[in-house]
């Protein structure tokens, strides 16, 4: 199992689980989470207080941009990039 | 003289025909051309054979058509009935059968999603829809049993307007919203609600022609009507967005050099964030912003004060049986930072016990409404109507109680120089997010469910949210229920913020000695969860 599948696997349960609509709709990996309504400006929100205390990612400023927020895939990218920035940072 | 909500844009486009009236992403109209726009639809609309009294509803994307549709539809008489952008085909058809509404301005998406409703709505006769913009779909697409014409094309036909029958006493508009019980009411406003309410709020709030107002609210609220209107009577300029981040607020605030803000708490907490980038660019422009739709939270409120270190902020409320209550003037925000403040302007604001007799300072009671905005009441609901709309509580040494006054059902308390403090509701309406939700809205559809038995929502204390949702379900007997199946079902019937955040299975439900659920009971019983809730996130 790759790194990205195993933490889109993480985001998918919780998008699930924080976004029943996902659930009920079946929503695919690469599926519009913000075009579909599923999630909406407070779910944004969410997103974000999610990857900080789940995966201690920290959101900067500039990167609260809706390619980051887009799909379970979309999310998925963004939690490993800056993970892996982190990393080679030494962070 | 203007007594018809479209006399107001008519008249803004005799002064000012120029001056940039509504703006969306999509395209900037003067005022000359959204009166043109709006007494052509209305001219439309009666050609269509829509009638005095009628009631014609409408659900677009918040944006300039959105606006210019509700200011034509008193051109034709009619009563215009804002639909929320994002509720879901069941409201949707209930809100169109309940108003008994003839004609349907709409998006194409949304007609189509309420197809399989059309043949109960006996009273609709004519949907106007929306083009996309996208090629090849300029076309409206027919449904069963309605007339579909398209809506650019009913606002390109010009002509000067009929003249109208409507005295400024009858009916305007009437606004969906929820109470304690049972499904969403329409609660109807008179166009002398409506250009009164406009008036008072552009008076406190020093609204004039250089304003630009950025609606974020949306129309279909008091508050949010609010913003058009107020603008629209003044001449200023109303900017529309659609937005899913702060930021985007932001950005907004800067380069349509907004002055005039209106937000509900939730939209604050959104925007107090360092992520939204408020406070990183000087907006010398931004006059005010103005709360409602529930407290402010002190840390949110304190945040924004930083941030906005010019900004005046208006702490208000109202409910939208008297569309606009109290006001906290900016001066007096450091002083009582919790408080909703006094009476608007042209407005008196009691505070009445259980005995029907006025509370002293300190005292609980309910906030009780006198003055021009207080509603006609509820659309076809006259029994619920005089619980809600009375005689004034006081002989007035004056003379003569005009009119009855409109009993709130919040609690509040008034301190020894007149200001107010929410303290709570007296019955089981829940408000999240601004919007008022009624408990058997949701247990109705969680009761749908084949494995529940019985269902009770309540409201729970939310940072964000003002409150947020918590469901307590017994399942069938015998039956294997799973949370999720709960929470997925309400996603499928419901809006988002009529969506159990949390869900309890429970094996009995508190009742109270005559056999009903016992609501307060079970508000006792959240404290002790609410730790384990605001774990969760948000």
């Amino acid at each position: 199992m790759t790194q990205l599948s195993i933490t889109a696997g993480a985001v998918r349960e919780w998008v699930y689980q924080t976004f029943p609509a996902a659930r009920e709709r079946e929503v695919g990996d690469t599926d519009s989470l913000l075009d579909s309504g599923i999630i909406d400006s407070m779910g944004t929100l969410e997103v974000v207080d999610f990857l900080e205390t789940g995966f201690g990612v920290e959101v900067l400023d500039d990167e609260m941009v809706a390619d980051h927020f887009d799909s379970i895939h979309s999310i998925s990218m963004f939690v490993d990039g800056k993970r892996a920035q982190n990393g080679s940072d030494g962070s | 003289m203007q007594y018809l909500v479209h006399h107001m844009v008519q008249e803004s486009a005799f002064r000012q025909p120029d001056r940039e009236a509504l703006v969306d992403d999509e395209e900037r109209i003067s005022y000359s051309v959204a009166a043109a726009r709006a007494c052509s639809l209305g001219n439309a609309l009666s050609e269509l054979g829509v009638r005095r009294g009628d009631r014609v509803a409408v659900q677009l994307r918040p944006g300039v058509q959105l606006a210019t549709s509700l200011l034509a539809i008193g051109f034709a008489d009619a009563a215009f009935v804002p639909i929320h952008h994002g509720l879901f085909p069941e409201q949707v058809a209930h809100i169109l059968r309940d108003s008994g509404a003839s004609a349907f301005v709409c998006e194409q998406e949304y007609l189509d999603s309420i197809d399989g409703h059309l043949q109960d709505l006996e009273e609709l006769r004519v949907a106007i829809v929306a083009q996309s913009g996208l090629p090849g779909s300029d076309a409206p697409r027919p449904v069963s049993g309605v007339a579909v014409h398209g809506l650019a094309e009913l606002m390109r036909q010009g002509g000067q307007g009929y003249a109208c029958s409507n005295i400024g006493k009858d009916l305007a508009a009437i606004l969906y919203t929820s109470g304690s019980t049972g499904r969403p009411k329409g609660v109807m406003l008179s166009h002398h609600n409506l250009i009164t309410g406009a008036e008072i709020v552009a008076e406190y709030l020093s609204i004039d022609q250089s304003d630009r107002i950025l609606a974020a609210l949306p129309f279909s609220f008091d508050a949010g009507l609010n913003q058009l209107t107020t603008a629209v009577l003044k001449g200023a300029t109303t900017v529309t967005l659609n937005f899913r981040f702060g930021r985007e607020v932001v950005r907004k605030l800067v380069d349509e050099r907004i002055s005039g803000l209106a937000g509900v708490p939730s939209l604050w907490n959104l925007l107090s964030r360092n992520s939204s980038g408020l406070g990183k660019q000087a907006l010398p422009a931004l006059r005010y912003i103005t709360n409602t739709g529930g407290a402010m939270p002190q840390n949110v409120l304190a945040e924004l004060r930083q941030k906005l270190p010019q900004t005046e902020v208006f702490l208000m409320y109202g409910l939208t049986e008297a569309f606009r209550s109290t006001y906290l003037p900016p001066e007096q925000l450091d002083l009582r930072p919790t408080s909703m403040g006094k009476a608007i302007p042209n407005t008196e604001i009691l505070v009445v016990n259980e005995a029907g007799g006025l509370c002293g300072p300190g005292e609980v009671g309910e906030l009780v409404h006198h003055g021009p905005t207080v509603s006609m009441g509820y659309w076809r609901h006259p029994e619920l109507t005089q619980r809600v709309l009375r005689p004034h509580p006081v002989r007035h040494a004056g003379g003569n109680a005009t009119g009855p006054v409109c009993y709130s059902g919040d609690l509040v308390r008034m301190d020894d120089e007149g200001y107010l403090y929410f303290v709570g509701r007296r019955d089981n309406q829940i408000k999240s997010s601004g919007f008022r939700i009624s408990p058997t809205e949701v247990e109705d559809v969680i009761c749908n469910l084949p494995n529940v038995s019985q269902s009770a929502v309540v409201g729970a204390p939310d940072d964000v949210l003002g409150q947020h949702l918590v469901a307590f379900v017994i399942p069938r007997e015998g039956s294997e229920l799973e949370v999720h199946e709960v929470t997925g079902h309400c996603a499928a019937k419901l809006p988002r913020h009529m969506v159990p955040k949390r869900v309890e299975l429970v094996s009995e439900l508190p009742a109270t000695s005559s056999g009903k659920v016992d609501y307060p009971a079970l508000r006792d019983r959240l404290p002790t969860q609410l730790l384990d809730a605001s774990r969760g996130g948000l």
